[in-house]
């Protein structure tokens, strides 16, 4: 679905942002991008979006060739969510600000009023329809521009950073959103400093580092590997540290740390 | 577009004339400014942006100023046209239109060059209001700040469909609704929140605070400014008395 095949990205101060990077990520994967601030993950997206194209390599989405469409083409099959939502956010109304992109991709009235209304119910947002969305909190504004992209139903959903500023109740719905893109069937990219969060998910890990892919693979495997993470500025997730901790002790108790969440989601069922 | 108005923001470099005082720097820059003012002829200002592009060489800057002159080219174009159809004398239009680019280009010569904390100390030995100086030294540092946001909100918007290229022209303008609004907005709320982080910062406790970098002209720096005054007294001279006033 989406290839990047030996792409070099170099700006124009000279310095580069991407260095031979090569992925797929097939179709209805779930896959976090991670890495210290400047390893090159949201160009690497941007690529995706067409909004950067690649100094050289080529980038495939769904068979298009990034070089050749245009970013507004591309966004019907891969909507983003920026980082900074105040960056997107114009409208009159959040009813308007959802609808504003439905109508740049000529949805008819009664689809967008349609999608409009799922999207408000989906993220909590009803009472704040008829508002300005510049007056709503920073936690708000973060699931507005989330609810604007999946209104239009995107094939690939890109998230960058979409845990800024959230807490954890947030969190754990935005958790629970991928979980059910993911059972939709799509494809989700999930930029991110914040492994955390994603866990639960058990991803697809790429870890990114000075513009290169250093390290690719589940998250129940590749977490374990502390100085790679280490290297890459990534934290373990709590958990995986937890299992460390205990597997240096004699008779540890669990084979993974799969096992050690089943158990403590069972500790948590049982109280 | 932003290619082009890069040319007029400061990027530090190690040449001499970054390293010259910035009183000295503006005063080469009024200098170049005044002549393209005093200048009656197409050939004497070719005469005088010649001379600006050798100090840009020299600056190694030449390339920046080439996007501002680039830059300038739409707005000049104007000018000459605009000229043109009202006065009907083709050597008027064009001096009209060669002298914006040089002014343009002298007062550029100074800001790209110029930091802006040594722009807040040629300001301060003017005596103008701190407040003012204040307001005026931020506004030139944000500049790269708000390319930067618009840049970041055009990406934003072109990923929900906006295609700011397409149309005519006006609904090219209607286009940039989205763009302008945002920008406009998160400018007036980092204004504020960097008014409140001043203050918390003591910003005004005292009316004289004190600085961190005194300037003291160099012997380097005078040598420049005097050679600067009789390079200019010379070229007004000769374009006055020497040089004929008409194209030959």
């Amino acid at each position: 679905m989406i290839e990047l095949k030996d792409v070099t990205f170099v700006h124009q101060n000279g310095v580069k942002a991407l260095d031979a990077v090569s992925l797929r990520i097939e179709s209805g994967e779930t896959v976090a991008i991670v890495g210290e601030n400047g390893a090159g993950k949201t160009t690497l997206v941007k690529h995706v979006t067409g909004l950067l194209k690649p100094s050289s390599g080529t980038v495939l989405v769904d068979g298009q060739d990034t070089r050749g469409t245009s970013t507004a083409a591309l966004s019907r099959k891969v909507g983003v969510a920026f980082q900074n939502p105040d960056h997107q956010l114009f409208s009159e109304s959040v009813e308007e600000e959802m609808a504003f992109a439905l109508r740049n991709f000529g949805f008819s009235p009664e689809l967008v009023e349609n999608r409009v209304a799922w999207g408000l119910e989906m993220f909590g947002l009803e009472e704040y329809r008829k508002s300005s969305p510049l007056v709503l909190s920073g936690g708000e504004k973060k699931r507005l521009t989330l609810a604007c992209i999946l209104a239009w139903d995107p094939e690939v959903v890109i998230l960058d950073e979409p845990t800024v500023g959230q807490d954890s109740i947030q969190k754990e719905k935005l958790t629970g959103t991928i979980r059910m893109l993911r059972s939709a069937g799509k494809t989700v990219v999930v930029v991110s400093h914040d492994i955390e969060f994603l866990w639960p998910v058990q991803p697809r890990v790429v870890v990114m580092k000075a513009g290169r892919i250093v390290g690719d693979g589940p998250a129940s495997t590749l977490m374990l590997h502390g100085s790679l993470l280490d290297s890459a500025r990534v934290a373990q997730p709590q958990l995986v540290s937890f299992y460390l901790a205990l597997h240096r002790r004699p008779n540890q108790p669990f084979v993974d740390p799969l096992e050690a969440r089943r158990w403590l989601e069972g500790e948590s069922a049982g109280q | 577009m932003m290619w082009l108005s890069g040319g007029f923001v400061f990027r530090r470099g190690t040449s001499a004339y970054h390293r010259l005082d910035p009183r000295v720097k503006l005063l080469l820059s009024a200098l170049m400014f005044v002549t393209t003012l005093l200048v009656r002829a197409v050939y004497e200002l070719a005469i005088v942006l010649t001379f600006m592009i050798a100090v840009a060489a020299l600056a190694t800057v030449l390339r920046r100023v080439a996007r501002t002159m680039a830059f300038t080219a739409l707005f000049s174009a104007f000018i000459f046209a605009l000229n043109l159809v009202f006065t009907r004398n083709l050597e008027t239009s064009l001096l009209y239109a060669v002298r914006f680019v040089a002014i343009v280009v002298s007062t550029s010569l100074f800001f790209i060059t110029t930091s802006p904390d040594e722009l807040e100390q040629v300001m301060k030995t003017f005596r103008l209001p701190r407040d003012v100086i204040f307001a005026f030294v931020t506004a030139v540092r944000f500049i790269p700040v708000m390319m930067l946001d618009t840049i970041q909100i055009m990406d934003a918007q072109k990923s929900r469909g906006l295609e700011l290229e397409r149309g005519n022209l006006l609904r090219r303008v209607r286009n940039m609704i989205p763009v302008l609004i945002p920008l406009v907005v998160n400018s007036v709320v980092r204004s504020g929140e960097l008014a409140e982080a001043m203050e918390s910062r003591a910003y005004g406790a005292v009316p004289r605070p004190t600085s961190l970098v005194e300037y003291r002209t160099s012997l380097t720096d005078k040598a420049v400014a005097v050679a600067a005054v009789l390079v200019f007294a010379a070229a007004a001279y000769s374009f006055y008395f020497v040089l004929p006033t008409q194209l030959p």
